[in-house]
C-alpha cells in the first residue's frame, strides 16, 4: 500500500479529523485483593459476599486465560492445516492442561454455584484423594 | 414491483376516462371535479412514517454520534498513574458513555459498599431475633418467667392440677 497517495478511507479520519482531537485516557478497573473463603469465620456473611465477588471475578480472568490459549492452538492450526497435528503439538499440550486445571477447579458447579461450593468441591477432592489415591487412579475397594 | 408500474399504466388512461364519464354523467354545476382515482393512502402513509423515522430519529441519531466521534473521539487505554483515583466514567472508552455515567449511572463502588452495609444490618437483626426465639421457647417450656406465657398465681394452681394430670394421662396412653 502507497501511503504518500492520499487513500479515501482513511485519509480524512488520519489528516484531517485526529490532529484536531484532544487524547484523553481510559482505564481498567483495578480491584483490591480481598480474604478469601479459608480465611472468613462460617458467620460471617460479609466476608462471604466479598470472598464471592473476587471469586466470580477470577473465574472470569480464568475463562479468558482458557479461551486465549485454546485460541493459539486453533490459530496455529489453522494456519498449518494437514500438519496440525505435528507442527502446533506444543500449544495443545498447553492448552489441554489449562482447560483441565480449569474443570478441575470450576468444573461440575451448577450455574449457580458460589465459592462456598467451589471450596467444598476442593475439600471433598482431597479427602478422595487421601482415601483412594490420585485422581484418575480409580476408586478402592473394601478390603 | 412490476404489478404496481402496470397498475399504473393501466390506471391512467382509466383515470382519465373515468373522470370524462363522471363530468358528463353527474352534469356538475361548478368546473371542479372529483377525480375517482385508486387510492394513495398506503403510499402516502408509508412515504409519512420514513420521513418521520429517519428525519425524526436516524439522522439527529446518527449525526450527534458521528460528530462525537470526530470532534472529542474515544479515550485512549492507558495505566492508572501512581496515588490517583480515576472517576468513575474514566473507566469507559466511548465519550457518550462516559457523559451517561457521569450524569445518570449510580456508583459501582458506592452500591457495592451499601450491600455490604445492609447484609450486615440484617445480620445483625437475624441474631437478634434467634436469641429473641430462643428465650421466648425456654420460656413457654420452664413457664418461670413473667414476661411471656405468664399466667396469675390464681390459675397457677390449677395449672399445676391440670399438667399434672396430663402426665399421668400420658403414662398411662403414651400413644395419644
Amino acid at each position: 500500500m502507497n501511503w504518500a497517495r492520499p487513500c479515501t478511507v482513511f485519509w480524512f479520519p488520519e489528516r484531517v479529523v485526529v490532529p484536531n482531537r484532544k487524547e484523553y485516557p481510559w482505564y481498567h478497573r483495578s480491584y483490591n485483593r480481598v480474604p478469601t473463603i479459608d480465611q472468613c469465620y462460617t458467620d460471617d456473611p460479609v466476608c462471604f459476599f466479598e470472598a464471592n465477588e473476587q471469586w466470580i471475578r477470577d473465574r472470569q480472568v480464568d475463562r479468558e486465560i482458557v479461551n486465549i490459549l485454546r485460541q493459539r492452538w486453533r490459530d496455529c492450526a489453522f494456519y498449518e492445516g494437514v500438519d496440525a497435528p505435528v507442527k502446533c503439538v506444543e500449544l495443545q499440550k498447553i492448552s489441554e492442561d489449562a482447560e483441565t486445571n480449569f474443570f478441575i477447579k470450576y468444573g461440575d458447579l451448577s450455574a449457580y454455584a458460589n465459592v462456598k461450593d467451589c471450596y467444598m468441591k476442593q475439600k471433598h477432592r482431597m479427602l478422595w484423594e487421601r482415601r483412594h489415591g490420585p485422581v484418575g487412579t480409580g476408586m478402592k475397594t473394601e478390603q | 414491483m412490476t404489478v404496481l408500474s402496470v397498475l399504473r399504466a393501466v390506471a391512467g388512461p382509466a383515470r382519465l376516462a373515468i373522470t370524462h364519464n363522471s363530468q358528463q354523467v353527474a352534469k356538475m354545476s361548478d368546473h371542479r371535479a372529483m377525480n375517482i382515482i385508486p387510492s394513495r393512502f398506503q403510499w402516502n402513509k408509508f412515504k409519512d412514517m420514513l420521513h418521520l423515522y429517519f428525519v425524526g430519529a436516524a439522522i439527529p441519531l446518527l449525526a450527534g454520534i458521528g460528530i462525537t466521534n470526530m470532534m472529542v473521539g474515544p479515550a485512549t487505554l492507558s495505566e492508572i498513574p501512581e496515588g490517583y483515583v480515576p472517576r468513575e466514567d474514566e473507566y469507559y472508552k466511548s465519550p457518550i458513555t462516559r457523559f451517561l455515567v457521569r450524569n445518570f449511572t449510580r456508583n459501582e463502588q458506592m452500591e457495592y459498599e451499601k450491600k455490604m452495609q445492609y447484609i450486615w444490618e440484617t445480620e445483625h437483626k437475624r441474631q437478634l431475633r434467634l436469641i429473641e426465639k430462643r428465650v421466648k421457647k425456654l420460656m413457654a417450656e420452664r413457664g418461670d418467667y413473667k414476661a411471656w406465657y405468664y399466667t396469675p398465681h390464681i390459675a397457677r394452681k390449677y395449672q399445676r392440677i391440670v399438667r399434672k394430670e396430663t402426665e399421668e394421662l400420658m403414662e398411662r396412653r403414651p400413644a395419644a
